[in-house]
């Protein structure tokens, strides 16, 4: 399994420069927003959703070897109880997307001890099951409006509130993902991963991690899933509960780098603009993303982070 | 009399129809380091994955300080403070060497000040010989030092106990001594330690008591001195405790055989005589895993009709050496030759498909399927009357599969399944077999079956490479002898004079004396 190829760079510290990179980054967005057209807005509400995903997921997978397939499921459930809590409650917008992380995470612990109970692939599969059978309920259950899903009783906030929103998001993203893979925990985190048996015998217990960072990634992906329910005023679940978003963020870390603190800001960038760049052919997108796909797998297991990385090192002598 | 330190009561472990744990018990005493010998397969490890509770056993009770520790997972007892080292090194490998003692160190003390983890942990590793090391990814740490960083890791988690699995294998003679000095100062610091090993220098200038196991059962017990001492233990070390027995087996169900050896050097000679190239022959082969050197220089020859059996401890290279011949390892350097050709690099079917079946250590059935079905893959492609006629003659070897010729393949006893997987191996007619260690793990009486099985193969005339850690057996049925050590080929020649040779109990015992 390619997962377990992981980078050893990312047991290095980072180097403190590289560590300033993602604040500046942020903070030069923020300042920017009043400047940008809505199309830019639009573009980057996208980037942000997808970027916040695909930390989490990164996260997981990368650094928790939890490969989970089940991201469309807390998506989903994010963008549903955002709904519900402004629909049956009005609670503010706020109040609703934090209650939507919260649920996510509460049902990553209600399914904790069926998953973990199966590892590596046997997980993997697992996940994809949980959000294909969670699709199919909120499909056939009528309480929570069916297949056609439920509109938010209120307007959406503007773009530029909701772009403001998004961006908040992420900060509080790399702020958890700067925690999670700088401290002690990470250590935990990766000794678990890298051989749960051989950690349990050195005193570590596996299932508390586990579940704690797959809470944890729950958590964020609820965010983010409900905001994106409440851009869209409207959350139905083959949209919100749908396998796209795992593929998506799948393919997100993949081609920027799994287990690499840059890989999904790159990935997410790039998976942005060729879908950007391809709008108006949209076959020609998903036949040319999958052959990128094949070719990184392929040529660059550790995605464009980690070609850049190899090749720098390789230049770094020369010069 | 006090509390014991760490106390196993009647375990039995099965995994299948296999016991590898068979009502072992032991008590380790305060201050107390107890050595735990016994040939490969005799359940070392098990008792070690039972005691630090990566197994839970099957019956029996373990208790650590006077409290029952039987139901608790391996992370409790080691927070408890039972450290384990692995005898084949697990390290985090994507983390550095320091992470991975401070894995421990955090687990164990989630809010403790960071500064004075990582001091822990550096005198930890300086202690180890590590110190060099400690900001090194694991990946690219060497085989021994992996071992060491077993020790260390097991260190840094404070504990009362040690479980020591095989941390002399491999090592050359200075470094045994630095682990013997490694081991002598941990005795202020950990309450009691559990040393099993191979290396008797170790085990001799370390443990005050020995708990020997042989085919999972408690063998002999007492001090190390005794022990070492006696001939019951050095004649099961070198599989000779059924020595007398299985020699009368053998001449009344082999009526016409004038007892192996006699017969066997003519059969080889004239073979050799009539073809030009050996089956299967090995040049310089060398190979390994990642820095690991496994096999160091390999020559061989199996002549046709001739039985060739590799002798060695374990860590030698033997296994290693039937999968380069498989072809399922590419050799680093060197050639494999098969009828005087070049496969060197060839996928293993296709090697298969030369004529050179594998018998594999751990036999490898496929479960789903039934006796009948395993013996029958292998011969997919022959005429139904051929595959009919080699099934009868499987059945005739091993009348036991006939009567399961409908169970599924992995329901029977561990003999059985080893029957099986020979079995299978004749199925597709081969010209030379490769059986690796197929006495791991049976009873003594299933050995003798199957070594009677093999004697009549080899007056069928069947060419057989034979990858073994029972020496006598091996040479009651080989024409001629390698005993590895260290990858590489330490004493070579035909078997009876080998048997005579003083070289051979030294090699295979390690430091005997």
């Amino acid at each position: 399994m390619t997962v377990r190829n992981l980078d050893l760079a990312a047991a290095a510290p980072p180097r403190p420069m590289s560590r300033l990179i993602a604040p500046a980054a942020l903070l030069a967005l923020a300042l920017a927003t009043p400047l940008l057209s809505d199309y830019a807005l639009e573009i980057g509400f996208r980037l942000l959703i997808l970027l916040t995903l695909a930390e989490a997921w990164n996260l997981l997978a990368g650094y928790g070897g939890l490969v989970s397939l089940g991201t469309a499921s807390f998506v989903g459930v994010g963008a549903y109880v955002l709904t519900g809590a402004v629909n049956q409650f009005g609670w503010p917008y706020w109040a609703a997307i934090a209650a939507g992380g919260c649920v996510a995470a509460l049902l990553a612990l209600g399914v904790s001890k069926a998953v973990f109970r199966l590892r590596g692939l046997y997980f993997t599969v697992a996940t994809l099951a949980l959000a294909e059978a969670l699709r199919l309920f909120m499909v056939n259950h009528q309480g929570f409006g069916g297949a056609t899903g439920l509109f938010l009783a209120v307007d959406p906030p503007g773009l530029r509130h909701l772009f403001w929103i998004a961006l908040s998001l992420v900060v509080i993203t790399t702020a958890v993902m700067s925690v999670a893979t700088g401290s002690r925990f990470s250590i935990l985190l990766r000794a678990v991963r890298d051989d749960e048996d051989a950690a349990a015998q050195i005193g570590v217990r596996p299932f508390r991690i586990k579940l704690a960072v797959f809470m944890l990634a729950s958590f964020l992906m609820g965010l983010a899933g409900a905001t994106q329910g409440l851009k869209l005023g409207a959350v139905e679940p083959y949209g919100m509960f749908g396998v796209q978003w795992t593929v998506n963020v799948l393919s997100v870390v993949i081609i920027g780098g799994q287990g690499l603190r840059a890989g999904p800001a790159v990935g997410a960038v790039f998976v942005v603009a060729l879908s950007e760049a391809l709008a108006d052919y949209p076959a020609l997108h998903i036949a040319i993303t999958g052959l990128i796909m094949i070719l990184v797998i392929r040529y660059a297991p550790r995605g464009l982070v980690g070609l850049a990385r190899t090749r720098g090192q390789r230049m770094a002598p020369l010069s | 009399m006090s509390v014991a330190l760490l106390e196993a009561d009647a375990l039995v472990m099965r995994y299948g129809g296999v016991t590898a744990t068979d009502h072992v018990s032991l008590r380790l005493n305060r201050g107390e380091v107890l050595g735990v010998i016994g040939p490969n397969g005799a359940g070392k490890s098990t008792l070690i994955g039972l005691l630090g509770g990566a197994l839970r056993p099957s019956e029996g009770r373990i208790r650590f300080d006077g409290e029952d520790v039987t139901a608790l997972a391996a992370s409790e007892r080691a927070r408890k403070g039972i450290g384990r080292t692995y005898q084949i090194p697990r390290p985090f490998l994507d983390m550095t060497v320091r992470e991975n003692l401070l894995a421990a160190r955090f687990s164990l003390h989630p809010f403790g000040s960071g500064a004075q983890a990582r001091q822990a942990c550096d005198a930890i590793l300086e202690r180890c010989g590590l110190a060099d090391a400690a900001q090194w990814p694991c990946r690219e740490l060497p085989l021994l030092r992996r071992k060491r960083l077993e020790v260390a890791r097991a260190l840094a988690l404070e504990p009362k106990v040690l479980l020591l699995d095989e941390v002399g294998a491999g090592l050359v003679d200075h470094e045994v001594s630095e682990l013997i000095e490694l081991i002598g100062s941990l005795r202020s610091q950990v309450q009691g330690i559990i040393v099993i090993e191979h290396v008797l220098r170790v085990v001799r200038e370390c443990c005050e008591r020995l708990l020997v196991i042989h085919f999972g059962k408690p063998f002999a017990e007492g001090s190390t001195k005794d022990v070492l001492a006696s001939h019951e233990v050095a004649a099961v070390y070198l599989g000779t405790a059924h020595a007398t027995q299985r020699d009368h087996d053998a001449t009344t169900a082999l009526p016409g055989d004038t007892t192996g050896n006699a017969t066997a050097a003519p059969v080889a000679t004239a073979a050799t005589g009539a073809v030009r190239a050996p089956v299967l022959e090995l040049r310089g082969i060398c190979a390994g895993y990642g820095q690991a050197r496994v096999l160091d220089g390999v020559d061989l020859a199996v002549w046709p009709g001739q039985v060739v059996a590799i002798l060695g401890t374990n860590g030698a290279g033997k296994t290693t050496l039937s999968q380069v011949i498989s072809g399922t390892i590419r050799p680093t350097a060197g050639t494999l030759l098969v009828d005087g050709h070049d496969v060197t690099g060839l996928p293993a079917h296709r090697i298969a498909r030369l004529g050179l079946a594998q018998c594999l250590e751990g036999r490898r059935i496929f479960a789903p399927l039934t006796v009948e079905e395993n013996l029958l893959l292998p011969a997919r492609s022959v005429a139904a009357a051929v595959r009919a006629e080699r099934l009868e003659r499987v059945y005739a070897l091993f009348p036991d599969l006939k009567e399961r010729r409908h169970h599924a393949g992995t329901a029977m006893s561990g003999g059985q399944q080893q029957m099986l997987a020979i079995g299978r191996a004749l199925m597709s007619q081969p010209r030379l077999v490769v059986f690796d260690e197929i006495s791991l793990g049976l009873a003594p009486i299933m050995m003798d079956r199957l070594y009677l099985a093999l004697a009549q193969l080899r007056q069928a005339g069947m060419t057989m490479l034979i990858v073994e850690q029972d020496v006598e057996r091996a040479l009651d049925l080989a024409d001629e002898v390698h005993i590895m050590e260290y990858g590489r080929f330490a004493l070579s020649g035909p078997a009876a004079p080998i048997r005579r040779d003083p070289r051979l109990r030294h090699l295979y015992v390690g430091t005997a004396d």
